[in-house]
């Protein structure tokens, strides 16, 4: 049969970021996907030779608007484990408080946007509208909205009173509460699973075959969460991953949902468990030039992040990676595209939750 | 086939219709910042002893100081607002207001145009001597807008 | 190194159900691989690291030394790491190379892998044999052609040498 190729993206009306794919067609069914990184690609990891070690948490975050306070978080845990500090405690429990807060509302972001992708556009708003409380909880407490330079290596920059932490607990309980209706929707509504149920399946055993990391991974019934390393605190707190066995877009959708309110129970849970000590250190002074390397891992919204550093004694960084998670999620999303019909890509494509800028960095 | 009468969604969309809307119109109605907020870096003259702490040290190499022509300058489209320069500054002539950036409406891709953003300030000289060429007073802020 | 050892440790790894995790390529300059001097003696590769020791995966130290004993006469040296996960327990592969070496395929193993190895052969310029999903250079489009080479960051820094980023 005849051959048809289309290109798909990097504009797209479904894509929220320059993802460039060509599609190889036979009638409208789709034979392969042949990914093009670099759209977007800015060289990031090359700027460790011009930017210094100490400086670098700021280009970290830029390398992603979504997850910024995770890779900030990430590349600080990461210099502190190479240079040996030992964080104040109080430090490490805000940066879990905002990383799940960075789950919260990238989640949000992405279930309006998948909402928007399969054309309901009602509940994209509500989704972003319950995102932006959030966003202000963020503002409130680190003065940015997206990038939030709070990390610094050696702590956090900015501490959060006691009662202000009760106070975001409230407030973030409350959006739950609210938000289960908007979830109910997700899980219930007959056009959303006519669209989504069956589509795209990835069986556990393909999910382990192409490496899947994050919700795709757990929504294949893979019990696979970074945060099971007890790392970062982790280990303080009752943790079990949301698990979805159906591996299709539905199941991808709901385990993102479920995830929500196990982030607003996490929240809770570290605020109950952290010492009660407002003004207590929150960072320490470091000082000196990082020699060694590492490799630091940490559960980001969309899946596992790797980050290797490695110094070499001088203010520059010989090397910084980062393997973010939707660049592990790709053989998964070419895998699940072949075979469909052209209908069901974008549908496939948003349920992998893809981050083309993390991705090309 | 599916329910057609199983619209979940549609519980809230009738009290949407009802309710007001959750958005503001913004142009006229505009949310404070809270306490806090990194918005634009601000500079006090009188203060500064022109140490250049804040010029070496910030990320973006946004601030310029000279200690021999009392000059300091920040350039806002370089600054990321991370606030390190305040941080170090011990004469707390640094400070971060809450209000948003400037929206620039102008290139500056001229020649001699002044660049967007580009703010900058010159001290007169404590013994007296001449102020720095080009510049229209001593002691005063030059910004462009 | 050697091809067929390294596969087998590689099959090893996916018989045990561990996933690809990265692989990750440092552009080890002679500069600055001296200085890193040479402290504590270059132990076992890191897939000998006790397993789940350090849940975030730390490397074991002393693992850079092993660079500065490499013959620096060629062209340069390029370390990879390919890193595997298996819940708690985070292990690499290590393997120095010279440039210019190729560097078999895990494609078979991992079927993830191709994604990487099409990273590293074209902005790292190493050759790698028998890619599943061979891209055929279109994965990445930067103005640099194989940005990471040798000569690609020694120009690189020498431009910076000239003009610093930061006026001191
Ligand atoms: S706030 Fe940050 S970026 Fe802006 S001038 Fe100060 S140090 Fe530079
Ligand atoms: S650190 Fe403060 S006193 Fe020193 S140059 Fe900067 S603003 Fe002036």
């Amino acid at each position: 049969m005849k051959r048809t190729t289309i290109p798909f993206g990097p504009q797209h009306p479904v894509l929220p970021e320059p993802l460039v794919l060509d599609l190889i067609l036979e009638d409208e069914k789709v034979i392969d996907a042949i990914p093009t990184i670099g759209y977007i690609h800015r060289g990031l990891e090359a700027l460790v030779e011009s930017v210094e070690y100490t400086e670098f948490g700021y280009v970290v975050e830029r390398i992603c608007g979504i997850c910024s306070f995770m890779h900030g978080m990430g590349y600080a845990v990461a210099m502190e484990e190479i240079m040996a500090v030992e964080v104040p405690e109080r430090a490490r429990w805000l940066r879990l408080i905002w990383a799940e807060m960075s789950r919260i509302h990238s989640h949000l972001l992405w279930l309006g946007l998948g909402a928007d992708a399969f054309g309901f556009e009602n509940l994209f708003m509500h989704c972003w509208r319950t995102r932006e409380e959030v966003l202000d909880i963020f503002e409130k407490t680190t003065g940015g909205r997206i990038i939030f330079s709070v990390n610094r290596i050696g702590g956090v920059r900015r501490d959060i009173s006691d009662t202000e932490l009760a106070a975001i607990v409230t407030k973030l309980q409350q959006l739950g509460a609210s938000f289960t209706e908007t979830a109910r929707i997700f899980e219930t509504d007959p056009s959303i699973r006519h669209r989504l149920s069956g589509v795209g399946i990835l069986s556990r055993e393909d999910a382990h075959a192409v490496d899947a990391v994050g919700p795709m991974a757990r929504a294949s019934g893979i019990r696979m969460d970074t945060r099971l390393t007890g790392t970062h605190l982790y280990d303080r707190l009752d943790f079990e991953p949301v698990l979805e066995t159906a591996g299709d877009c539905l199941a991808r959708v709901v385990v993102r949902v479920r995830e929500i309110s196990q982030s607003i129970d996490l929240i809770r849970q570290a605020v109950d468990r952290m010492p009660k000590a407002e003004g207590a250190p929150i960072e320490v002074k470091v000082r000196g030039l990082p020699t060694g390397e590492v490799f630091e891992r940490l559960e980001q919204p969309r899946g596992e992040v790797v980050y290797y550093i490695k110094a070499n004694g001088t203010k520059y960084l010989e090397r910084f990676r980062a393997r973010t998670p939707t660049f592990a999620n790709i053989p998964a999303m070419i895998k699940l595209v072949k075979g469909c019909d052209l209908a069901d890509v974008p549908n496939i494509i948003m349920t992998i939750d893809p981050c083309i800028s993390c991705t090309e960095r | 086939m599916a329910n057609p009468f199983n619209l979940p969604m549609m519980g809230r969309s009738l009290r949407n219709l009802l309710s007001r809307p959750a958005t503001r119109r913004y142009p006229s109605e505009v949310r404070p910042h809270f306490a806090g907020t990194r918005g634009t870096l601000e500079f006090d003259l009188d203060t500064c002893v022109f140490c250049g702490l804040c010029a070496r040290r910030c990320p973006t190499v946004a601030l310029t100081c000279s200690r021999e022509d009392r000059f300091f300058a920040i350039e806002q489209l370089r600054c990321i607002a991370c606030g390190v320069c305040i941080d170090l500054c011990n004469k707390d002539s640094l400070r971060m207001s809450e209000d948003a950036p400037h929206v620039h409406l102008h290139t500056g891709a001229a020649p001699g145009d002044p660049r967007p953003g580009h703010q900058e300030w010159h001290q007169q000289p404590p013994d007296g001597s001449p102020p720095v060429p080009g510049d229209a007073a001593g002691g005063t802020a030059t910004a462009a807008v | 190194m050697d091809g067929t050892a390294f596969l087998a440790r590689v099959e090893q790894y996916h018989r045990d159900g561990w996933r690809l995790a990265l692989i990750n390529v440092t552009t080890v300059l002679p500069a600055a691989s001296a200085a890193h001097g040479a402290p504590g003696a270059h132990g076992a590769h890191g897939a000998e690291a006790p397993a789940g020791e350090a849940p975030a995966g730390e490397a074991p130290a002393g693992e850079a030394a092993a660079v500065a004993a490499l013959p620096m006469g060629g062209p340069g040296v390029f370390e990879i790491a390919w890193g595997f996960a298996r819940d708690r327990e985070f292990e690499t592969i290590r393997e120095q190379i010279e440039a210019g070496t190729t560097v078999p395929s895990i494609s078979e193993f991992f079927g993830a892998a191709f994604l990487y190895e099409n990273e590293i052969r074209e902005l790292f310029g190493i050759n790698v044999t028998g890619i599943g999903v061979d891209l055929k250079g279109q994965l990445y489009k930067t103005s640099t052609r194989v940005p990471f080479s040798h000569a690609a960051v020694k120009a690189r820094l020498a431009a910076l040498a000239a003009a610093p980023v930061k006026p001191s």
